[in-house]
Formats: structure tokens, sequence, C-alpha cells
């Protein structure tokens, strides 16, 4: 009887067992945001998108590694001709000044990033469709921060990590050099967060007042890059009090400023900067209004958001 | 005795005002299963109501409970709601299974019940062999199905469409009418479908609310308000002349309506006289029948009166 059945049937038919409802698990608020968080790393590096996605963001992490790569090697080098006694007289770039010598290519890449984690959301009208399910307009844009910032961290934190390895194992006796230096990864790893945390903040802020990337993108760039030698100009020319204040507004020096009250060390960006002679509770905290005023301005944006 | 189930939304005297604007005005209603259509001219407070059933704004006043909780416990009542909105609202660049399984998790569902949902959605409205293109590409027919399967994929228990058929040519209309009633009798999904397309309301909907300038009108079964009517319906297939004097002959008074004749709140006896005029007039009948009202009668006929229950 059952072979005639399915001698009555088409080879590879497909039955339609009908509309299944849900009775499984949900989880609420907190696999919403993690939802969020997801997509936002996802859209920022392109993942499950079409190869164009993917160019930009995937460039810069390449070039962010491939500086802290070009420094292994110099170092490598001047250890082989120069003796470790010899360069260490060179003093040659390291961790501390890593931060200094990627910065402008963090700002930029952090401008890349923040509009595509807010902007299409808005100019597509897809945040709506979030608004009515269990999640706020908090959720939302702390979920997107949290994403902003897995991508920075990635983008601060990779190359460093590269740095040191290299450095260890191109050492001439890794073990000493690991014992002798294992305090640069609390360092690093701490002077990333300043840095990520700075620009993600101030990249979404500016990303949450237009829906248009590229309008975002131009004003972040212009914003990073023109503020340091128009601040640096004037706070030369003017010089004293004024001038050390006028050089905090440095954008890019900011964190940098912060970077080497941790390793304790100027590093190369910093050194002829006359904010760099205030003292360290200043630009902490200077840094640090620059890092929740703008975090505070993009949850008052958020939080009332109704579609 | 019969179990009657508790309405899925209740209305209890909801008041809604911006900044000295009266969205809703004192508004009372209850919607049960099935499917609802919420009918009203631009700004007649359609809107304000689904975004406070949805937690979205709080009433000024009154009480809106949905699915027996109150709206002001919205994060946990919107993880059984679904929503489609009017306007675009979809991410170009993503698949249609890549979305809805995005859109499942923001729900509240786990991964890999997400996946399973969003591909079931999928197949249910029909975009199963489309799902790994960027939604970017879709047709407007397409994207409509897309906007009711992120409203569906979570499962809702009830799920609101707002002007669900707006932009769609008459074969997209009737799929997506056809979805919509899908949606309820095969899924067991309830819906609050708002349009000003009486037509499609006609169709699809078991009841309907009105509402004018953020009053309520009318609520009820749709077949209260487009019954049959007391006016009798004819149509023949010749001579209509000459049975419109005939019948004007018997004292009938007659008038032209359609391609047809129309007799207003006829008797028993009428039926002899539409007899004898149609021998006499010599017309082959082609279809006598009581004249359903439409819903657009109904609004012609509240169009000057005060709204329900206020004089």
């Amino acid at each position: 009887m059952a072979e005639s059945v399915q001698a009555g049937r088409a080879p590879g038919t497909v039955f339609d067992i009908g509309y299944r409802s849900y009775a499984g698990r949900r989880e609420g608020r907190g696999r919403g945001r993690i939802a969020v968080f997801k997509n936002g790393v996802r859209t920022a590096l392109g993942l499950g998108r079409g190869g164009r996605a993917k160019i930009l963001p995937w460039s810069f992490l390449a070039i962010l590694t491939g500086i802290a790569l070009i420094m292994v090697l110099i170092a490598g080098a001047a250890t082989r001709f120069a003796g470790p006694a010899g360069a260490a007289k060179m003093d040659l770039p390291s961790h501390v000044d890593y931060y200094g010598i990627a910065s402008i290519l963090l700002f930029v890449f952090a401008a890349l990033v923040a509009p595509e984690l807010l902007c299409r959301d808005r100019r597509e009208r897809t945040i709506n469709l979030y608004l009515v399910r269990p999640l706020t307009g908090t959720d939302y844009i702390a979920a997107r921060y949290a994403a902003g910032l897995a991508v920075m961290l990635t983008a601060v934190w990779l190359p460093q990590i590269i740095l040191f390895l290299g450095l260890t194992f191109d050492a001439a006796e890794p073990v000493a050099y690991l014992r002798a230096n294992w305090l640069d990864v609390p360092r690093f790893l701490l002077a990333g967060l300043v840095l990520a945390t700075f620009t993600t903040g101030l990249a979404l802020l500016t990303a949450a007042f237009t829906d248009r990337r590229a309008y975002a993108s131009v004003f972040l760039v212009g914003l990073f890059i023109i503020t340091a030698p128009f601040t640096a100009g004037l706070a030369s020319d003017i010089q004293g009090p004024a001038g050390q204040w006028l050089s905090m507004f440095n954008l890019t020096n900011i964190p940098m400023h912060v970077n080497d009250i941790i390793f304790g060390e100027v590093s190369d960006v910093t050194k002829d900067a006359p904010a760099g002679k205030l003292p360290a509770a200043v630009l902490v905290g200077w840094y640090l209004a620059w890092t929740i005023v703008p975090g505070l301005v993009l949850w008052a944006r958020y939080r009332r958001l109704s579609p | 005795m019969t179990d009657t189930p508790p309405p899925l939304l209740v209305a209890e005297h909801l008041t809604k005002r911006y900044r000295g604007v009266l969205a809703l005005d004192d508004v009372s209603f209850a919607i049960g299963e099935g499917i609802t259509g919420l009918l009203g001219e631009n700004g007649a407070g359609k809107s304000t109501a689904i975004r406070i059933f949805l937690g979205l704004i709080p009433p000024t006043s009154g009480t809106a409970l949905a699915l027996g909780r109150s709206t002001s416990d919205a994060l946990d009542v919107r993880a059984r709601l679904g929503y489609m909105p009017e306007h675009d609202c979809l991410p170009s660049q993503l698949s249609a299974a890549e979305f809805l399984t995005h859109m499942a998790e923001v729900s509240g569902l786990p991964p890999s019940a997400a996946r399973t949902r969003a591909a079931d959605t999928l197949r249910h409205t029909g975009l199963f062999e489309e799902r790994y293109r960027p939604i970017g590409g879709y047709s407007t027919g397409m994207k409509q199905r897309v906007k009711l399967a992120q409203a569906l994929v979570h499962d809702p228990a009830f799920v609101f469409l707002d002007e669900p058929t707006a932009g769609l040519d008459p074969a997209g209309r009737e799929e997506m009418l056809a979805l919509i009633r899908k949606t309820h009798r095969d899924f067991g999904i309830s819906v609050l479908m708002s349009s000003h397309l009486m037509a499609d309301v006609e169709r699809t909907c078991d009841r309907i609310v009105v509402f004018r300038s953020g009053r309520l009108v009318q609520s009820g079964e749709l077949t209260t308000f487009t019954g049959d009517t007391a006016t009798v319906f004819l149509e023949v297939d010749s001579n209509r002349d000459n049975l419109a004097a005939a019948l004007e002959r018997r004292g009938v008074a007659v008038s032209d309506a359609g391609g047809g004749l129309t007799i207003e709140g006829p008797d028993e006896s009428v039926y002899d006289a539409i007899r004898d005029a149609l021998v006499e007039a010599e017309a082959p009948l082609r279809r006598m029948a009581p004249r359903r009202r439409a819903l657009a009668d109904l609004f012609e006929a509240t169009a000057g009166t005060s709204p329900a229950g206020r004089s």
C-alpha cells in the first residue's frame, strides 16, 4: 500500500506543512539589543553586503595593521643591523607613538563607520521598525554605540597587538622582552579605549544630525583634519596660557594627551603641543567632557524618538 | 452559554491632544479576533490610535489595552504585536532573508528560531524564491510583501497594517488582500487594517471602526453596514425605457441607476406590477435583486451628522 502511494508521487514533491505558530522562547529586550549590536557590527564592516560595502572598512583595517607591521619590520631591521643597544638608542616609534601616527586614519575610519550605523536607518526609515518592537530609542542608540565602539576597538587594538607580538618575537630574548615590557599591554589597551570612545562618540553624534552618510563623513573628516593645523598654528602664534587653551581644541590631540599620561611619556605627535604642558587632571577632564557630552547629546536625541 | 473571547484591543474614553490639537476625542471601542478595518479620512485619528496601542505615545486621558495589558507596558506587549507601516521602511542593501531574520531577533526570538521563522514567513508571503536578493531590487508589490512579512515574522497575536495596498497595481492589490485574509484565516493572527480604500475594507474585513475628526463615527460588524437595503435593482437586456414607462403606468416610482432601474422600498404588491410590466414591455430580465449598501454610502450618510454616541 505504502509503495503504491509512493509510486503515485512525483519525485521531489514538496509538501506545504502550513503555517506553524511559534511557541518557543521569547528573549525580549536583551535579545533585541544584541541583534541591533550584531547588525551594527556587520553593517560597519560590510559583512553580508556586496563587495563594495567591504572595500573601505577592510582597506582601512589593512592599512592600520600594515602600519604596525612596518613598525615591527623597522624595529627588527634596527636590532639586526645596530644590535639591541643601538636600536634602543634610535628611539624608534613604539606603542606610545602608534595611536599618534595612525590617529588621522583612525578618525577618518570613524567618519566612515558612524554614518553607516545611524544615517541609513533614518534615511530608509528602518528605524521605525525597530521602535515598534520591544526596544526603546535608548536601547537602539546604546546598541549602535556599542557596535561602533567594538569596531573602533578592533581598529585600535588589533595593530597594537600585532606590534606587541612582533616586537616580542623579534627580540633577541622574547621572554626577557616580555618581562620588561608587559605593562605596555594594559597601557595600549586603555589608551586604545580612550581613543575609541572619543572618536565613536563624536562621529555618532555628527551622524545623528543628518541622514546623508556623505555629509556626515565629509563634516567629520573636515572637523578632525582641519582643526589640527588651524589650532596648532594659532596656538604657536599666540603662545602663553591662551595658546595652551587654544591648543586644547586640536581634536586629534585630545585623546593623545591622555595616551601620553597613560604611557608616562610624550609621543611624537604631542611633543610640540602647548596643551601638553597643562596639568594631567585638566587634560583628562577635557577628554572626558569631549567624550561624555557627545554621548549625552546623542542619547537625548534618540531616547524620545518615535516613528 | 458560550465563552466570548476577550477583546484584543480596548479603548476606553481615549483622548489624545497634541499642543491644542485634539487628535482623539473620548473614543471607546473594542476589537476582537478577526480582520477589522479602521476607516477615516486623513487626520481622522487612525494613526494616533495605532501609535497609542503600540505604546509609542501615551494617551492624554483614558485607557488603551492591547492583548489585555495596558499600553504603558508597551515593551512586553510589543513582542506580540506586529506593525506594517504605510511608508517605505526597508533596507535596500539587505536580502529579505537577512532582514527578516534580524527583525525576528530584534523582536526577541533566539537566532536559530529567527532563521526558521524568517524562512517560513517568506514562504507564506510568496517571497521564498527571491529571499537572497537585495530588497532594493524588488518591485513595489514584493516590497509590500516584505513589509507584511516583517510584521508577521515574530508570530504576533495581533498585527496593525497601515494602508497595506498603497501603491499597488490591481493584481498586486488582489494578492495583498488575499495575503491579509490568509493572515487571519490560516495563521490565526488578528488584523487591524487602516485604509481609505473602502472597496479593500469591504472585501477583506469582518468589522469596521470609523473615525472622523478624532471621534468614533461607527463601529461594528461589516455586514450591518453593507447589508441589503430596501431598494430593488432591476437590470434588463433591452427595452429598459419601455419597462420604466410600464412601471410608472402601474403607479410604481422608478429611477435610473447604474445601467438599470431602482425601485425604492417596494411592498409585496409591487412585485406583481414588476412581473406584468416586464411582460408588457417585452424586456428580458437579467437580474432583480435587493441593492446592497456600500461603505461609501455610510460615509455619505454620516458626513453631516454628529459622531456616534454624541448629540
